[in-house]
């Protein structure tokens, strides 16, 4: 054995034994979130990779998380609670739980957590935990993120927490429950199944771990693993400036009251101490965009980490110095019955407005708002020519804001969720789509002196006879905020070209049927941009001009750069003259 | 007298390993010539030749193995490459699949595309998944396209049309018109460089193709000229990603097969040795300056991945959390990589915990106690302070060590700041060290469902053997392998790998649908292209051998696991037992009633030897072998804590019997030191390796 012999308490404090621990347990939970996306079956879990896998002490403290989605951060520990609390002594190796319940730790019903206890010699020692997005839940919308939908009881199936194995064997009546409420049972199933595996690497790895420490000691360094995650966190957020720091944004509307929705956010730095207070946030809403508290936190939890040190571990240790406090049956702190299936959108303002204050604490470091989280959702639903249903799932991901120092980057995941695109080769295998155009927007990152990133544009021809489209998207009346003077990055944008030639302009949430032929054309927004545009180095906009991403015309009126010839470039005088003559407007 | 030479050249030093018939081993080491790698080769040879008073005529054979494509990639020195799509789609090279390779870091930039979006243009046309023409080719779209590209200037063109791995017609079509316009310029489609779906993974590896063919090309042209000067007439073999050697003319076409061919040389010649030793399942563990690397070796055969992520740079979820850096798609030995090694920086975290990497000193100003400038303790330095590695000179005795300097720096940055004695911050350092390499080990073992416990550990690389015996414990390894050569051992490995030529066909269908007829048709289509490429080889039918493969995957799933498709010609069937397998042992779990699909089916044409490649023993020439000039024959050790400091007599691998001798002992080489800790004991076996057994502390 090493030299870990740790039934010293004074060893206890061995730094070097701490660092091989955390190792152990992040390459466990990486270990678990590799067999979830080799094995899954749907799109949005196996090329999108939404889904999080996590380890847990036998108290339900987080103890590790896999490098999945940020904002799964938070919730699972919820998930554990709640499992904790409905079976508490009752528990035995082999069992599998299973829950959807948005107020258990899901927040969202197509979010299906399992979690499996853990055991040595009949006592409990551990939990490991995978949450993955399901294609399909049932309810009245296919694909389970309809924003459309006023209470929980139209989303779908909601599972309180259940055994889904029991002693290792499969609980069959809650498999059949599943098969027969879901339209794609067959992927919907099989990514529960990744999930039950992803499980099952946990436990066998944690056993293999804690077997080299002996059970009472390895609990001491999880211990001392979260107190040095909190003094970690603590000692970065001693570092920031002292005081309160305000924001706010919005979302369009809620797709059914036509008003914008304000997310008002107050972050106060008091020593090393941090809270994020989102009073003055709007109340819950009729549309199923409401977050539930879990998912709220986790956007939080996931922003302020990005301006701490990026070595801070991912356990329960980083949540103590952050408090997060939302207003009751607010949107960020939804009751049931309220819809929270489209809640996605409710974390990306959220993390908006969470950014917004961090720009003002850390502005070295933070960038305007992007399109850079899943801003627009696609669900497409209906039946094969042979009767049996089909659901397509997609999440579009967008550019960068322009930030101090850089452009914003044209077409990268964000921070909140490190999110991926589906091939189109892929797609159109196995979905009724033809991929029109996957492509940037020539003109449309938001200018400044760093350039917002550029939109996407994303068309998709529908190839069977019927089938009915709903798409959540924002950003149409609220773009992308810029900072300071940055412009705001271009709203988006969704027309339906129908079959017949006319251009049917689309809100940004809706729920429509389509007829073969029918293209939808999704226009993300692009990044807001940072600094005054009038300042943009003229070089840059030359680099621009020559890459094609900035037009001749563009570069006069948005940066006051006058490019000319060929090859081209910048006529110096006629850019000071432009610049000198309209930056009172700028 | 004849011999066979491996070169491999890395970013530091270039290796030189000369194998006679009988097993006569020559090894030079000399610093690498970044601007012209082909005279640090030219210099190389120099050297060894005269020393066994042989000339270039009696070289049967080179091998090499070549940073060169990588470095073209990470220093951007390729050649402006144009880009041909379809229309709609100029923009997916650059927009990639969007994802970031860490969570939670605003700093993180992605990488340039190798292709700029001026050099981007699109063509009208239209193809199917299913391989139906939707639009046929606009050739005027086509020579508007080109008038562009050649306008700007560009010196390669890719062609990456959508669904062209169904129907190639276009894109050739398009190369076709290239070629009437201009005679020269190297065209890479995306239909031969990587046939398979996904059309950015296929886009891209294409688009790196073009981006370094100019590059490498000029470059084994000159390596050729060198050769030739030297009067060596024997074939010049290139080592691939792969684990196979390819002629020079096809590693010039599709240098992207040849990024990671320095590694997969370490891997192939462990494997070998392994073989020759009787051990079937085996860890390789190769230890540099900046750098780990780790690969599995089970039942005699290594593991290989469909693609790689050139210049992600290195960090703990590198393996997880793809996008870092430039995607191609080509099979590679699966070897993962961590960024620790000799030279990492080590310091204390803002927690209050030690981290060792992915900085590196590198080799200038290297650790503290090369008292070149370098004021960052590194690991080398806490071994140093340990007695791991000599405190007074350089293995081979070229360079003074200066063991004051690391204790003052690791007293001064580590051991006062966490208040612990100075041994037991190196011993620390040393530790972590091995925790962040363990990684590695464990993303080629655990993480495909093996349990690290039942393999050997061979370990090379400089560095390797130093961390050894410490790293096999903390991972509850017993076995451990030090071959001969250790530290210039992926040199020795060039010799052993056959010629190999990889080709795959999608033929994407439900398993039990599967006719023979076809699949016997599919293999044989593929075997006359191996036939083929290795005929141009100089390799005969009766010289060839072929091995099928398939892979395999339950519907809807991402990942295929490639098992092997032997006497899937007979019986289509024997593949869903054998996938069914695979994937309960990798995944822990198999589910007979889901549909199995078959995705590609895979061909590797073997050029074999006209005889035994390597010899049954290997004696090494004297200089590799010498105990150190002047060097010390015994110093005390630190073992940490629990055991303390303990005398430790320091002796040659030829000073290692075929008794078993207890540790604490070192062995000290011209190109690596070995430490055998108390607890674990030696032996030397066959093939001049040294076998260590580790035992609890």
């Amino acid at each position: 054995m090493e030299a870990l012999d740790v039934s010293m308490p004074e060893e206890a404090r061995d730094p070097f034994t701490l660092d091989i621990i955390k190792n152990a347990l992040a390459a466990i939970a990486d270990e678990m979130a590799i067999t979830v996306a080799r094995t899954a079956r749907s799109f949005v879990v196996k090329e999108a990779l939404d889904f999080s896998t996590a380890l847990f002490n036998a108290d339900g403290e987080l103890i590790a998380q896999g490098t999945c989605l940020p904002l799964h951060m938070g919730a699972m520990p919820f998930a554990v609670e709640a499992i904790q609390r409905a079976f508490g002594g009752d528990m035995r190796p082999g069992d599998v739980y299973v829950t959807n319940d948005p107020w258990d730790g899901s927040t969202h019903l197509p979010d299906v957590v399992c979690v499996k206890p853990v055991f040595m010699a009949g006592e409990l020692v551990g939990y490991a935990a995978a949450l993955a997005h399901q294609t399909d839940i049932g309810g009245r919308v296919a694909g389970g993120n309809a924003s459309d939908s006023t209470e929980i009881y139209q989303e779908g199936l909601r599972l309180p927490p259940v055994r889904l194995y029991d002693g290792g064997e499969p609980v069959d009546a809650i498999f059949r429950i599943i098969a027969r409420n879901v339209r794609v049972p067959d992927t919907v199933l099989g990514d529960i199944r990744s999930e039950v595996a992803a499980c099952a690497i946990g436990e066998r790895q944690l056993i293999d771990l804690i077997g080299k420490y002996g059970k009472g000691p390895f609990e001491a360094w999880c211990q001392e693993l979260l107190d040095y995650t909190e003094r970690f966190t603590r000692s970065e957020i001693a570092k920031l400036p002292d005081g309160s720091y305000r924001f706010t944004d919005w979302i369009d509307d809620d797709g059914i009251d036509p008003d914008p929705i304000v997310f008002a956010c107050c972050i106060t730095v008091h020593g090393d101490d941090l809270t994020v207070d989102f009073e003055g946030t709007a109340p819950q809403v009729r549309g199923a965009i409401n977050s539930v508290f879990p998912f709220t936190a986790s956007a939080a939890w996931a922003c302020v980490r990005a301006v701490l040190d990026g070595d801070i571990p991912n356990n329960a240790g980083y949540f103590r110095p952050i408090e997060v406090k939302a207003p009751e049956r607010s949107i960020v702190n939804a009751f049931p019955p309220s819809p929270v299936a489209a809640r996605g959108l409710a974390g990306f303002r959220i993390a908006d407005a969470v950014m917004g204050c961090l720009a003002q604490i850390v502005p070295d470091l933070v960038p305007a708002s992007g399109g850079n989280a899943p801003e627009a959702g696609i669900s497409l639903g209906g039946y094969q020519p042979d009767g049996t249903p089909f659901v397509y799932l997609e999440f579009l991901v967008g550019s960068w804001g322009g930030g101090p120092h850089r452009d914003g980057m044209d077409a990268c995941t964000g921070i909140i969720v490190n999110y991926s695109n589906t091939p189109v080769e892929l797609l159109e295998t196995e979905q009724p789509l033809l991929v029109e155009r996957y492509s940037f927007v020539d003109d449309s990152g938001g200018p400044g002196e760093y350039r917002g990133g550029l939109a996407l544009d994303r068309r998709l021809r529908f190839l069977y006879d019927e089938g009915i489209v709903q798409v959540r998207s924002d950003r149409r009346h609220v773009p992308p905020y810029g900072l300071n003077d940055g412009a705001t990055g271009a709203p988006s944008d969704v027309r339906i070209r129908r079959a017949g030639g006319e251009v049917e302009q689309m809100p940004s949430k809706f729920l429509t049927p389509l007829v073969r032929d029918d293209v939808i054309e999704i226009r993300l927004a692009s990044g807001g941009g940072y600094g005054r545009a009038f300042d943009r180095d003229p070089e840059r906009v030359l680099a621009d001009a020559r890459e094609e991403k900035v037009s001749v015309s563009h570069a006069a009126e948005a940066y006051g750069v006058v490019l000319g010839g060929t090859p081209l470039a910048i006529d110096r005088e006629a850019t000071r003259a432009r610049r000198e003559s309209t930056s009172a407007g700028r | 007298m004849s011999f066979r030479v491996g070169i491999d050249i890395g970013g530091t030093f270039t290796d030189l390993v000369l194998l006679g018939r009988a097993g006569r081993t020559i090894t030079v080491k000399v610093p690498s010539t970044p601007d012209d790698y082909s005279r640090s080769i030219a210099e190389s040879l120099e050297e060894a030749l005269p020393r066994i008073g042989i000339g270039g005529r009696e070289i049967d054979e080179v091998i090499h193995g070549t940073t060169v494509a990588t470095n073209a990639i990470l220093e951007k020195r390729g050649v402006r490459t144009g880009l041909v799509t379809t229309a709609g789609f100029r923009d997916v090279l650059e927009i990639r699949r969007l994802r970031m390779p860490r969570l939670y870091d605003l700093r993180w930039q992605k990488p340039e595309p190798l292709a700029a979006r001026v050099d981007r243009v699109e063509v009208e046309e239209r193809i199917e998944h299913t391989g139906r023409v939707l639009q046929p080719l606009d050739e005027g779209s086509v020579h508007a396209a080109l008038d562009k590209l050649f306008d700007n200037g560009v010196e390669a063109i890719a062609v990456a049309l959508l669904n062209s791995y169904v129907n190639d017609r276009h894109e050739r079509r398009v190369a076709e018109i290239i070629r009437e316009r201009a005679v020269d310029v190297p065209i890479c489609l995306s239909c031969e460089v990587h046939p398979e779906i996904k059309e950015y993974e296929r886009t891209s590896t294409t688009v790196v193709n073009a981006y370094i063919l100019p590059v490498v090309g000029t470059y084994l042209r000159s390596l050729e000229r060198v050769l030739r000067r030297l009067e060596i007439s024997g074939p010049l073999r290139i080592m691939q990603s792969n684990g196979g050697a390819m002629g020079v003319d096809a590693a010039a076409a599709k240098p992207v097969n040849i990024i990671e061919s320095g590694p997969s040389a370490g891997v192939v010649g462990a494997a070998e040795i392994a073989a020759k030793l009787g051990y079937e399942d085996v860890l390789t563990f190769d230890m540099g300056g900046t750098t780990a690397k780790a690969a599995m070796i089970e039942g005699g055969r290594y593991d290989r991945v469909g693609e790689l992520d050139v210049g992600a740079g290195i960090n703990f979820g590198a393996r997880f959390l793809k996008g870092g850096g430039y995607h191609v798609s080509v099979p590679a030995i699966d070897i993962a990589e961590v960024g620790a090694g000799g030279g990492s920086l080590v310091r204390v975290d803002a927690g209050g915990a030690l981290a060792a990497g992915p900085e590196s000193a590198g080799a200038m100003p290297g650790p503290v106690c090369y008292d070149q400038g370098g004021s960052v303790a590194t690991v080398t330095d806490a071994n140093v302070v340990l007695g791991f590695i000599s405190p007074t000179q350089l293995v081979g005795g070229e360079l003074a060590i200066r063991s004051d300097l690391s204790a003052a720096a690791i007293r001064e940055q580590i051991a006062d700041p966490m208040g612990v004695s100075v041994d037991d911050a190196a011993f620390g350092i040393h530790r972590v060290a091995n925790a962040t390499m363990a990684r590695a080990l464990r993303a080629v073992s655990s993480e495909r469902g093996r349990d690290p416990r039942q393999f050997a550990l061979m370990v090379f690389g400089g560095n390797g053997p130093v961390h050894a015996a410490t790293l096999a414990r903390s991972l509850d390894i017993s076995t451990i392998l030090i071959p001969p050569v250790a530290g210039v051992f992926s040199a020795l490995g060039l010799l052993f790998p056959a010629t190999e030529h990889h080709f795959v066909r999608t033929f994407k269908r439900e398993l039990a649908d599967v006719a023979r007829d076809d699949i016997a048709a599919a293999f044989a289509a593929l075997e006359a292209e191996g036939a083929g490429a290795l005929s141009a080889e100089g390799y005969g039918a009766d010289m060839t051998e072929h091995e099928h493969q398939a892979d395999l995957r339950y519907r809807g799933e991402n990942t295929n696991l490639t098992v092997s498709a032997a006497g899937a010609v007979d019986d289509p069937r024997v593949l869903a037992e054998g996938f069914a397998r695979e994937h309960e042992r990798t995944y822990g779990y198999r589910s007979d009633e889901e549909t199995v699909e078959l995705v590609n089916l895979r061909l590797i044409a073997r050029g074999l030897a006209a005889e035994a490649r390597v010899p049954d023993s290997l004696s090494v020439a004297e200089r590799s072998a010498v105990p150190v000039q002047g060097g010390d024959r015994g110093r005390t050790v630190y073992y940490g804590a629990e055991t303390g400091r303990l005398e430790t007599p320091v002796i040659a691998r030829s000073a290692v019997g075929a008794a078993w001798v207890d540790g604490p002992i070192i062995v000290e080489e011209y190109d690596s030191t070995t430490v055998v800790p108390p607890g674990c004991r030696i032996r030397r076996i066959g093939w001049d390796t040294l076998a260590i057994e580790v035992g609890p502390e």
